[in-house]
């Protein structure tokens, strides 16, 4: 998928799928046509009406096909968003003015919350470092949280019944205090939603205008802390970004669009504007590349049973690594987002501190060299005398090594001084250290890429599998140039860099699939005595579960215009032995399970998993089993972006480079052949040590490695 | 992390944003962070003899010469050589009874006083409360620290102590 010359072709283009990119800048928009070409459109953000900075955006892009949205908008079939404006308001605490309901002596429960969240987000030795952590400002300061007395028990039975008149009475004193909305969480609602239905009926007798949140409707899941925070930025920090969500749609609707706007979600899937639970899609850019990656695996191995990947993504500020197995997406059930643990299940996605801004330093009390974990954010490093940094960080090593080309960053727009990054490389980390700048930098890049390369190695063994069985893919715009080093020695079964490793995030946020994803927490436990007719009974209360979920998502979908025929479930249970902690998502292959059997394979697919990730030693089926929360996915079939598909000449075409210059590897300079990544045509094969540029990033082939580029664009690296 | 006067400054005055407090603890220390700080707090009292060490809310050890080297409170009070015990200078309240307590706690919120007691110490100059320790009643002084002065100066900043060998 290479960026191509601009032709004059707007009536030949066909655009088929859009993205938009808001950030909290700049708004991309990314629009691939019928053959996989894509362009990319900026403009400024507009948070006060997003419409604005996405139609700019948009015509930017077009632009660049010699179209307007007039005359592409109407031949668009998908279009989907992805912002971080929610995570900012969120962030900013810049929300809406909620007041907050909940059962008497829990009120206090946004100030006290929960030890972890003093330190979320810290890297470890700040974790460590007690002095560090602190608590977050509230959502709802404390004199807007009301208790009312209620409870209702584990086992979802009434035991004190709901003071109807306290509640009246928090409801009267928050419609006094001037809230725009009001959240309600009760302790073991989501076993039984009759006191905060109560309360609802009771907003609407006095107060019919006041919006009413309740948690036991919106994210139905034990654990309190992180129901209460989903369910209040739900109410928070999701619901303003609707209104400038219909904007959005109402602007693609005045040029003519015919598609429904769907916004990524956590899970992997996307969802409409009009979804119930839009605090869904709190995050989606870090998967983006997760999804593209499934998409691509979807395509790649479309006859391979196991399709295993490994995605990895190298930005300016961190690595993120996450693990697609057997063609499904790692969940996390209870994520954390912002300092706030959740219950809204998300793509598991581990991040550390190691991207190509990220600092170096020499440690004064041990005299060793330390990576990061701050970085330098959009400022590069030293060698961009704008960004006025004075730490170096990956990316002056990187310039002083020559294997960043510095002309020819972002494709030449900023220019980095590599004599101001060797002078700081050799100031603060080859002299304290006693080495030449070279081999001071080249050490400390090696030191970057096993980091990067245990910590991808360690998420694999981590969950119980092996590197063998996994593809590795590698993107975003410092992957390519790292690469080759942190998956040196390492026994993938393939190395994938697709070409346009930039903006493979982009493109995989227009790869998501049309889906909700609806969770419900039973506590069903399944006792060891249980015979089949136990068993049986178990297995129609989670039929019951899934029914609920199914009519709910199948609501959903119809807001959208998708009948009841159209629609693909899946069925999930979360499972543990009873007694233990974590719980796994286990598949069904029965969305009804019928008889005690049914259950048994249940529990078999459990155990399966189960001694894939554990040790054999701490199986305890003699203590039954829980069934924690049932889980039911529901897709319509989208379009989503073609995969670029070149014709191959042949195999191994030797490929003629633009230029040469030294660029030292390991143990010393030496003359480097440079490629121009769009120059290459499917079947190029390039030997180590090479450069291959593109301006959006560089890829680095190390000596002894080798790449191949298929006709898809996508890079196949193997060590020689 | 280079942190200059004023931030420093701000970070004693209990001004400094979060974000930065949090930036400072996370970072290495500048070489020279511990004479930028005893300058400011130099700066702030009203007496002349040099600070060789602060050593806790409104004290400091000073050197007065000739190897001699004494715990000072800002007013100017001074309460002994550093190596004895500064409390035993000072102004103590003893609360031991439930009247006592219930001036400064919620009820039943505070210990019992046949198993704790609080001592307040004050400085006899200007009367600020310096110290409060909660202990079981009759328990001794607690002498909280002696610092190797001349450890810390030879072995940390790299110089001898100002005003002599103690």
């Amino acid at each position: 998928m290479p960026a191509e010359p601009a032709i004059a072709d707007g009536v030949r283009r066909e655009p088929r799928v859009l993205a938009i990119d808001a950030g909290g800048t700049m708004t991309d928009t990314f629009i691939v046509d019928r053959d996989g070409s894509f362009v990319v459109g900026k403009a400024q953000s507009t948070p006060a009406d997003e419409a604005v900075g996405f139609m700019a955006s948009a015509t930017d892009a077009l632009a660049q096909w010699q179209l307007d949205p007039a005359q592409a908008f109407p031949r668009l079939v998908a279009g989907i968003y992805s912002g971080t404006a929610m995570l900012n308001r969120l962030l900013e605490r810049k929300g809406r003015r909620i007041g907050l309901i909940v059962t008497g002596g829990m009120e206090d429960m946004l100030r006290l919350e929960r030890g972890i969240q003093t330190y979320l987000g810290y890297p470890y030795s700040d974790r460590l470092h007690v002095a560090t952590h602190h608590h977050n400002e509230p959502l709802v300061p404390r004199e807007r949280v009301y208790g009312v007395r209620e409870r209702i028990d584990l086992f979802g039975t009434p035991a004190v019944p709901l003071y109807e008149e306290e509640a009246r009475s928090a409801l009267q004193a928050l419609v006094a205090a001037g809230v725009e909305g009001v959240v309600v969480c009760f302790l073991f609602s989501y076993r039984n939603p009759v006191h905060e239905q109560r309360v609802r009926e009771l907003a609407r007798e006095h107060h019919p205008e006041l919006a009413i949140f309740l948690s036991s409707e919106l994210y139905p899941m034990r654990r309190d802390l992180p129901r209460l925070n989903s369910t209040l930025i739900e109410a928070y920090a999701a619901e303003p970004s609707r209104e400038q969500l219909q904007r959005v749609r109402a602007a693609t609707r005045e040029a003519g669009a015919g598609f429904d706007l769907r916004i990524m979600a956590a899970h992997g899937g996307s969802i409409s504007i009009d979804a119930r639970e839009l605090g869904r899609t709190l995050i989606s850019g870090p998967i983006g590349g997760v999804v593209g990656a499934l998409h691509l695996a979807e395509s790649l191995y479309a006859d391979r049973a196991e399709r295993n990947i490994v995605c990895s993504d190298i930005g300016g500020t961190s690595f993120d690594v996450s693990l697609i197995t057997d063609g499904e997406l790692t969940i996390r059930q209870t994520p954390d987002i912002a300092r706030f643990v959740l219950n809204l299940p998300l793509v598991q996605v581990d991040s550390i501190g190691a991207g190509t801004g990220s600092f170096v330093r020499i440690n004064p009390s041990s005299g060793r060299p330390e990576l990061g974990p701050d970085s330098a954010g959009a400022a590069i490093g030293v060698c961009w005398p704008d960004g006025g940094l004075e730490t170096p960080t990956i990316t002056d090593l990187n310039l002083v090594l020559g294997r960043i080309n510095p002309d020819y960053f972002l494709g030449g727009e900023i220019r980095l001084d590599a004599e101001r990054a060797r002078a700081a490389v050799a100031e603060q980390i080859a002299r304290p250290l006693g080495m030449v700048v070279e081999e001071a930098a080249a050490g400390i890049i090696e030191l970057f890429d096993e980091t990067l390369r245990y910590e991808a190695v360690a998420q694999v063994l981590g969950k119980g599998y092996s590197p063998v069985d996994y593809t590795l893919l590698c993107y975003g715009g410092g992957g390519p140039l790292h690469v080759a080093g942190y998956t040196e020695g390492v026994g993938y079964r393939e190395v994938l860099v697709p070409a346009w490793a930039a903006g493979f995030s982009a493109f995989g946020c227009a790869c998501g699939d049309f889906a909700y994803r609806g969770d419900l927490t039973v506590d069903m436990p399944i006792l060891p005595a249980a015979d089949a007719q136990a068993k049986a009974g178990v297995g129609a209360f989670i039929s019951a579960g899934w029914r609920t979920l199914r009519e709910r998502l199948a609501a959903e979908l119809a807001k959208s215009g998708f009948a009841e025929d159209a629609i693909t479930y899946r069925h999930f249970a979360r499972m543990q032995y009873l007694g233990q902690l974590n719980d796994l998502e286990i598949a069904s292959a029965h969305g009804e399970l019928v008889d005690g059997e049914q259950v048994d394979e249940l529990i078999a697919s459990f155990e399966q998993a189960y001694a894939k990730l554990y040790a054999r030693s701490s199986r305890s089926p003699e203590l039954g089993y829980l069934v924690t929360n049932v889980i039911v996915t529901a897709a319509v079939p989208v379009e989503k972006p073609a995969l670029p598909a070149e014709s191959r000449q042949a195999s191994g075409v030797a490929a003629t480079p633009k230029a040469t210059r030294p660029v030292w590897w390991r143990g010393g300079w030496s003359e480097t052949a440079i490629f121009e990544q769009s120059q290459l045509c499917a079947g190029s094969a390039i030997s180590g040590p090479a450069i291959i540029e593109s301006p959006a990033d560089t890829f680095a082939l190390a000596p002894g490695r080798r790449a191949q580029l298929d006709e898809r664009r996508i890079w196949h690296l193997e060590e020689l | 992390m280079k942190v200059d006067p004023a931030m420093l400054r701000d970070l004693l005055d209990e001004r400094l944003p979060r974000a930065q407090v949090r930036a400072i603890q996370s970072a290495y220390k500048d070489a020279d962070r511990f004479d930028k700080y005893v300058a400011i707090l130099q700066q702030r009292v009203p007496w002349p003899e040099p600070i060789v060490l602060p050593f806790g809310e409104h004290l400091y050890i000073v050197a007065k010469g000739a190897g001699r080297y004494v715990i000072k409170c800002d007013c100017g009070q001074e309460l002994g050589d550093y190596r004895s015990n500064w409390k035993l200078e000072a102004l103590i309240n003893v609360r031991a009874t439930p009247a006592e307590l219930a001036e400064i706690y919620p009820e039943k919120m505070h210990g019992h006083p046949d198993y704790n007691s609080l001592r307040e110490y004050f400085c006899p100059g200007c009367l600020t409360l310096l110290e409060v320790e909660a202990v079981p009643p009759g328990y001794p002084v607690i002498h909280d620290f002696l610092p190797d002065l001349e450890g810390f100066y030879r072995d940390w900043l790299g110089r001898e102590l100002p005003g002599g060998p103690a």
